[in-house]
């Protein structure tokens, strides 16, 4: 009996080393990417959705014919959201001979990034954190999206304009403004100095910070703290759970400040969350919502149809979205990477897919409602500015798409790159 | 559990040889083929990626020992060490990146050194803070003065204060080629893994002889029985801060080798579940041994890399496995501390002297 176990146990390794085989001599030409996700951790709330957005949007690529006829392999792992384990999985991943990287956290991504920069991988992360954003200090690293300090710059001058002015006290004094966020977290406190400069440079009165966990559920005392400042609009930097958290307790103490939140905060599960509390919410939305009416999302939505059937539609959310945004720029730069000649499919091809991919993105329109995308070798940021949605009457309705750019364009070109 | 089997009719002759670590040659030569297989056999042969697997061991097994001499060997139980490694790692990274170090001090690499040493100063003294309740409590009450630490130091200190110098937001990151160690520049998984290498050799050479002097005979004594070790005559209240200072110091190297490894630092490193993955990899190791604390680091980490591979594979069949790995990974840890406590509650520490044992008595083990 105990034999015939043994054997069992041995068929099943023997099979999977196997597998393991087979499948790294079939791996030989194709492109290598992979996936740092999380699906499990902190920030799972939203990472889920995610990387079953990412997954989907390589097999769709690869439908397609790959990058000019060569399949894409796309391998990933959950890391928890933990940093440790993101560094050994980048190595894992680099072992395996990724030629690039879908990364997640701002944490892992800011600890691995000196690592990258030494490796020439590009590394196209679910952080759009500014500190990433230019190529001096982080040239591998690479994102679609507005990064946050671009959201929170432009989040509160939306609400400046278009909300303070029909203010009663509008006139009378300075608007007040607060934050929440997780100040441990490197993701939520990444724009803080950026959203402050905008404060001051717009005339606010800035308050004290509140430090909401990612995993908060109660926040009333964040609340009574801030009842006391009487702010009229307060930044969440944090994920949709602890936001909604925080935004129902305001609702239910009565704090009556209007909120502005950082994209990851803001979806479709806010308003199921928070309920009438959302109700008013501005959110910087670097992409169109899930199933929402623009060019490409036909392509997102009969994907997330066709590849994850287990997921309802119902319950996708704009992270999907977000996911194809970034898998999207990353398709195209290796498409032109691979047309001038860059072998994509070996290690070491990194340089020259900056130089010939991503950094020729000029104005570059993904058709999923994101502002056009740029990368230059000399700044990272993606977009000049980002459009803020508020939850309103059941749906949510565009407030104003701020252009940094265009507004202060000296700012925007001799301080704000790197912050 | 002797690890000393001398051929029969041969005999100790003076004080020395008693002592000796390594009493056969036999022994030595195994030694030595051990340390030529970490400092030469690995870094020849193992790519990166063990490499980076091999360092991983090593900064578990560097902050693995402080538990161990605290649980192991003093019984006092801790769950904050997570805090003192930061802090450790804290000191090292504030020392490199903000103190006015003199320019030849930067030149000749004795800056990153320096505040390795400093890192485990400040660490320690920091660990005496939280093992002062020691004196009255223990058991399951220090642990949650332990615990305590790890919300005071991460979660407060650390977070609201420290990582805020600089405005830098809250990660540190190192310029490369700031980690000089003389002229030589820690900046690749070969110098890391050696730094890790030669780090834990030494921790694990001043452990293993704090243990048999003096103060690890008082550990000892106070771990089996404090109130006997006190009627003996053993200061308490001066060992257990001894042995809270001296597992504080290493956490604080452990923590300062960490930067190099990352060149970055966020107080997201150091979480408290990576207090209980330490005391989870003494449990697996073997409480009490010093090598459990090595064997206990190289099973939670290769094992759980080796499942890792395992994986990849079974997701092309069964592609959810991928997105569970993370909860099948906490699943398999808890699974082998609860496997370890049931089937073998002294650890693989305790099966490596068995099978040592069984080939040195052989044919005659019974």
């Amino acid at each position: 009996m105990k034999k015939s176990i043994s054997l069992k146990v041995l068929v099943v390794l023997l099979g999977v080393v196997f597998l393991a085989g087979v499948s790294t001599i079939a791996a030989a030409k194709e492109i290598k990417v992979g996936g740092i996700m999380d699906t499990t951790g902190a920030t799972s709330d939203v990472g889920k959705d995610y990387a079953i957005g990412m997954s989907d949007a390589y097999k769709y690529i690869n439908s397609q014919g790959g990058v000019n006829g060569k399949e894409i392999k796309y391998t990933w792992f959950d890391y928890g959201y933990r940093v440790p384990e993101a560094i050994t999985k980048y190595k894992m991943l680099k072992r395996m001979g990724n030629v690039v990287i879908m990364g997640w956290g701002t944490g892992d991504t800011e600890a691995l990034s000196p690592t990258v920069n030494k490796d020439q991988i590009p590394y196209v992360s679910a952080s759009y954190s500014a500190h990433l954003t230019d190529p001096k200090k982080t040239p591998y690293n690479l994102f679609f999206s507005s990064d946050y300090s671009t959201n929170a710059r432009s989040a509160i001058t939306a609400w400046f304009d278009k909300k303070w002015s029909k203010h009663p006290d509008f006139g009378k004094r300075k608007p007040r403004f607060a934050c929440c966020y997780m100040f441990a977290s490197p993701y939520c406190s990444a724009p803080i100095k950026a959203i402050k400069d905008q404060a001051e440079l717009l005339g606010f009165e800035v308050g004290p910070d509140q430090d909401v966990s990612l995993f908060a559920l109660d926040t009333k005392s964040q609340i009574m703290a801030l009842k006391t400042f009487k702010p009229d609009l307060l930044w969440h930097g944090n994920t949709t759970m602890s936001v909604a958290a925080t935004v129902r307790d305001a609702y239910a103490l009565g704090l009556g400040a209007a909120w502005i939140v950082n994209n990851w905060g803001f979806d479709e599960n806010l308003p199921r969350l928070a309920g009438e509390a959302a109700e008013g919410v501005m959110g910087a939305t670097p992409c169109a919502f899930f199933g929402q009416d623009v060019k490409n999302m036909d392509l997102v939505v009969s994907s997330a149809e066709k590849y994850s059937p287990g997921v309802p539609l119902g319950k996708r959310l704009n992270r999907t979205v977000q996911a194809w945004g970034d898998a999207l720029i990353t398709w195209e730069a290796l498409k032109r990477a691979d047309k001038k000649g860059i072998d994509i499919t070996k290690k070491g091809s990194g340089p020259g897919m900056m130089k010939e991919g991503f950094e020729t993105l000029r104005n570059y329109d993904i058709g999923l409602g994101a502002a056009p995308i740029s990368f230059t070798a000399t700044d990272h940021r993606p977009a000049t500015g980002c459009r803020i949605q508020e939850w309103k009457g059941g749906k949510f309705q565009v407030v104003e798409d701020i252009d940094l750019k265009k507004r202060w364009p000296e700012l925007w070109e001799t301080k704000w790159l790197g912050w | 559990m002797s690890s000393v089997w001398l051929p029969c009719g041969d005999y100790h002759q003076d004080y020395a040889e008693d002592q000796g670590w390594w009493q056969t040659r036999f022994i030595k030569g195994k030694m030595i083929l051990l340390l030529l297989a970490v400092f030469v056999g690995i870094p020849l042969f193992a790519g990166e990626y063990w490499m980076s697997v091999g360092t991983m061991v090593g900064y578990t097994a560097m902050g693995a020992l402080g538990v161990q001499l605290l649980i192991g060997y003093s019984g006092l139980l801790t769950l904050g060490h997570a805090a003192f490694i930061a802090v450790g790692a804290y000191t090292s990274t504030m020392l490199i990146l903000q103190f006015p170090w003199p320019q030849s001090l930067l030149d000749s690499g004795l800056a990153y050194p320096i505040s390795i040493v400093v890192a485990g100063i400040v660490a320690g003294l920091w660990s005496v803070l939280f093992g002062l309740p020691s004196v009255k409590v223990k058991g399951f009450y220090l642990i949650l003065t332990t615990m305590a630490a790890q919300f005071i130091t991460v979660d407060f200190i650390l977070t609201q204060y420290i990582s805020q110098i600089g405005g830098r937001g809250q990660a540190f990151s190192l310029p490369p080629g700031t980690i000089k160690i003389g002229p030589w520049v820690v900046d690749n998984e070969r110098s890391v893994y050696y730094l890790m290498a030669i780090l834990l050799t030494l921790m694990v050479i001043v452990l293993a002889n704090l243990l048999r002097s003096k103060p690890g005979r008082a550990w000892v004594a106070i771990r089996d029985n404090d109130i006997a070790a006190e009627t003996l005559g053993i200061n308490i209240v001066w060992y257990k801060l001894l042995a809270f200072f001296v597992a504080g110091f290493m956490a604080g190297i452990a923590g300062a080798f960490w930067v190099c490894n990352t060149a970055a630092l966020s107080p997201e490193h150091f979480q408290w579940f990576l207090s209980l993955w330490l005391v989870g990899v003494i449990l697996i190791g073997g409480v009490g041994s010093i090598q459990g604390a090595i064997f206990g680091s190289i099973f939670m980490v290769v094992v759980m890399e080796l499942l890792q591979m395992v994986a990849l594979p079974v997701a092309e069949y069964f592609p959810s496995i991928l997105m569970d790995f993370a909860y099948i990974k906490d699943m398999a840890f808890g699974l082998a501390i609860c496997a370890f406590l049931i089937y073998e509650p002294n650890g693989l520490a305790y099966r490596w002297w068995q099978a040592k044992n069984y080939f040195n008595l052989w044919p005659f083990s019974y």
